[in-house]
């Protein structure tokens, strides 16, 4: 009975910390509402689900799978430039509109989607089918880019496995900067806007609709992490050799597992570019894509899907409430010419070391994950008894 | 010279530097340390504040970027690395916690870097480090001080490991770090003395690397993939190994853009990171242990016997 009690006190300590944790958020947006009004909150939602999807994609890789995915923004950059390349193309297509290497061009694309815009503006359910399009193809080539990444990096360990994903990620970034056909190069390249149809209303349509592809993201690999599957992840990450012994098929695994996370990273990458409006290669940095999301998912606990949303929340509200406020809390630094906005990269250093010195489990620590429900567990014990 | 030798040699002894200094700290402590991006280019704004401030040629401020390097490689280990060496921290953890090390030191240089164009009118986002340099042999200076001086150090570097005490003692502590803790020797001191050895080294490799490109203040932040290209060509293995591995990776970046865009066209130059980074991505597919996981010894050891069985 007492292994009952100690269970139970500890699920309610973790229940607490969440509850704390979703009373810091709630209070920290009260603020920001009632300092600068709806449409900042809006802005921090649409962040915080793009990052959540692509920070989850990276927790099923390092927390689930054990591989130090330092080159999460390759996948993010698959998406974001699929999205930026294809279905604007393909639309282009059907309208009789150029559709070749001039479509990236700067010259052309700025009256070219517009025009595509406007078609789309017409009928919603137009829009729909190009965003489901957009998710799609970003989706396709991301799991491709996994594929492909996964081949030379898959039989690396540890760290050469980390910096090997590193340089990939920041080789994309460049070929994508350079190669003008693709999304414009060193030009950005606009994308036809699926919720154009909403007007000036824009904004509150892409937080439902983003918030509802990140939560079935959430409750696929909730069931993903829960099934066989995720516990021969698990068992891989725990110890490769045991679970090598035991049967499992290491690099297929691993392979799976880094394409799964790539697709799902990738659609994060074709959100961002369909919610910013645009694609430029030089903005996908590694810093933003990939530094971050680790941030956010040592803040919220590696290994726990919950607590990496809630991670994504607390450090995104800390991050704009940098911009909003920057003249007026950090105004003794613009006295001596210095932008506060450079202590964005401050706070995302402070994070890393802070966790990892002062709480290297995160906010939600992941929990041991049972096979079967606690109440059921309970049940057949009972019954034998 | 040729000017892409000439700069080639700089870029890669810079490289070289920086190599060897994330190899070093990876052979003692097991950290990859991420900051030697920053580290790096901390280097090159000692000498650029040196420069423009204070006048003189670049050379003359190596042994203060030197020092500075090592005094933040030092804080990283008090504030950092110690900590999580004495926890006995996984490999990703200590690289992550000098990811976060450097992204401090990042905003740091950024904030730097507005503070001198505010105050003292200068423009250090953009910045040409050859200008400063003097003509030797009709061809920059750099081109044949720089490699000198990464020799220079590298021997010195050697008598220091063969030859004092502490050098011996530091290699006991890397070859077995029990054994040397058993017999007497202080391992907390040989961490520190390794973190404030590569903080100079990786500083001085900045410096370098700012002779022969354009210095910006996220330098390190674009290069450092190549750094650890170099460390990880090099085998991760020996000090040696990741000079070496440094000085191969620059040297084929800009030989190889050289010919490439020679063959076919200036549009290669867009391109010129994916040619070290498939070096290390090849000579990893076929040693996944970098260039020291080749069995040598066997080899040269075959050979050999292969000689006195044809003079027999």
């Amino acid at each position: 009975m007492t292994n009952h009690d100690g269970a139970d006190r500890l699920k309610n300590i973790l229940m607490r910390r969440e509850l704390y944790a979703v009373l810091v958020i709630l209070a920290l947006l009260a603020f920001l509402f009632l300092r600068s009004g709806i449409p900042i909150i809006l802005t921090i939602l649409i962040q915080v689900t793009v990052f959540a999807i692509i920070t989850m994609s990276l927790n099923l890789e390092v927390g689930y799978t054990g591989i130090p995915q330092f080159g999460r923004v390759a996948a993010v950059i698959a998406g974001a430039f699929a999205v930026g390349a294809i279905p604007g193309r393909i639309m282009a297509m059907f309208m009789g509109l150029p559709y070749g290497a001039e479509y990236a061009s700067d010259t052309v694309n700025f009256r070219l989607v517009p025009q595509i815009n406007s078609l789309l503006g017409s009928s919603w359910l137009m829009s729909l089918g190009f965003l489901v399009m957009c998710i799609v193809v970003a989706g396709i080539s991301g799991a491709l880019i996994g594929w492909l990444i996964s081949r030379p990096a898959i039989r690396l360990k540890e760290a050469y496995l980390g910096i090997s994903l590193l340089a990939f990620g920041d080789f994309f970034m460049w070929v994508g900067h350079n190669w003008k056909l693709l999304v414009g190069g060193s030009t950005p390249v606009k994308v036809p806007d699926p919720f154009i149809v909403f007007g000036a209303g824009r904004f509150n349509v892409i937080v439902p609709v983003f918030f509802f592809i990140a939560l079935v993201i959430f409750v696929y690999l909730n069931k993903l992490t829960r099934s066989p599957f995720g516990r021969n992840l698990r068992m891989l990450r725990d110890n490769d050799l045991s679970a090598a012994a035991a049967g499992l098929n290491i690099v297929k695994i691993r392979t799976q597992s880094l394409v799964i996370g790539a697709c799902i990273a990738a659609i994060g990458g074709g959100l961002y570019v369909i919610y910013t409006g645009s694609v430029a290669a030089i903005g996908m940095t590694r810093l933003t894509f990939t530094f971050w999301p680790w941030a956010y998912m040592m803040l919220g606990g590696i290994g726990s899907n919950v607590g990496v949303f809630l991670g994504v929340f607390i450090l995104t509200i800390f991050r704009t409430m940098i911009i909003i406020f920057r003249s007026q809390w950090f105004g003794f630094l613009l006295a001596i010419g210095i932008d506060p906005l450079w202590l964005e990269f401050t706070l995302l250093g402070l994070v890393i070391i802070i966790v990892i010195l002062f709480m290297p489990h995160g906010l939600i620590p992941a929990r041991i994950e049972t096979m079967l429900p606690v109440n059921r567990v309970k049940k057949v014990l009972e019954q034998r008894q | 010279m040729a000017p892409w030798l000439s700069s080639g040699l700089i870029y890669a002894s810079g490289l070289a530097l920086t190599a060897g200094s994330i190899t070093l700290l990876y052979i003692v402590t097991r950290t990859f340390n991420f900051a030697v991006a920053s580290m790096a280019t901390i280097g090159f704004y000692v000498v650029y504040t040196g420069v423009t401030l204070y006048g003189g040629l670049p050379y003359r401020y190596y042994p203060l970027v030197f020092i500075i390097g090592a005094i933040t490689g030092l804080i990283c280990y008090y504030g950092l690395n110690r900590h999580l060496l004495n926890r006995k921290a996984a490999e990703i953890t200590l690289m992550m916690s000098t990811l976060g090390y450097d992204l401090v030191l990042l905003s740091l240089i950024q904030m730097y870097a507005d503070f001198l164009t505010y105050n003292y009118k200068l423009f250090p986002r953009r910045v040409t480090m050859s200008l400063f340099d003097f003509e030797l042999f009709g061809d920059r200076a750099a081109a044949f001080i720089l490699p000198l001086i990464a020799i220079g150090f590298l021997t010195i570097l050697h008598i220091f490991l063969t030859k004092t005490k502490f050098g011996v003692a530091m290699r006991a502590t890397i070859e077995n770090p029990v054994l040397a803790s058993a017999s007497g020797i202080n391992s907390d001191r040989v961490y520190l003395v390794s973190w404030i050895i590569s903080g100079g080294m990786a500083a001085l490799g900045g410096s370098f690397m700012a002779m022969a490109m354009t210095g910006t203040p996220v330098m390190g932040m674009y290069t450092i993939p190549l750094m650890f290209a170099g460390a990880i060509l090099g085998g991760l293995g020996s000090i040696y190994g990741g000079i070496l591995g440094g000085m191969v990776i620059g040297l084929t970046e800009y030989a190889g853009v050289y010919l490439l865009a020679q063959r076919f066209g200036p549009w290669v130059l867009g391109y010129r990171m994916g040619i070290p980074l498939f070096i290390m991505a090849a000579t990893l597919l076929v040693f996944p242990r970098g260039l020291s996981g080749i069995p040598l010894a066997k080899i040269i050891k075959s050979l050999v016997g292969q000689k006195r069985g044809d003079s027999a």
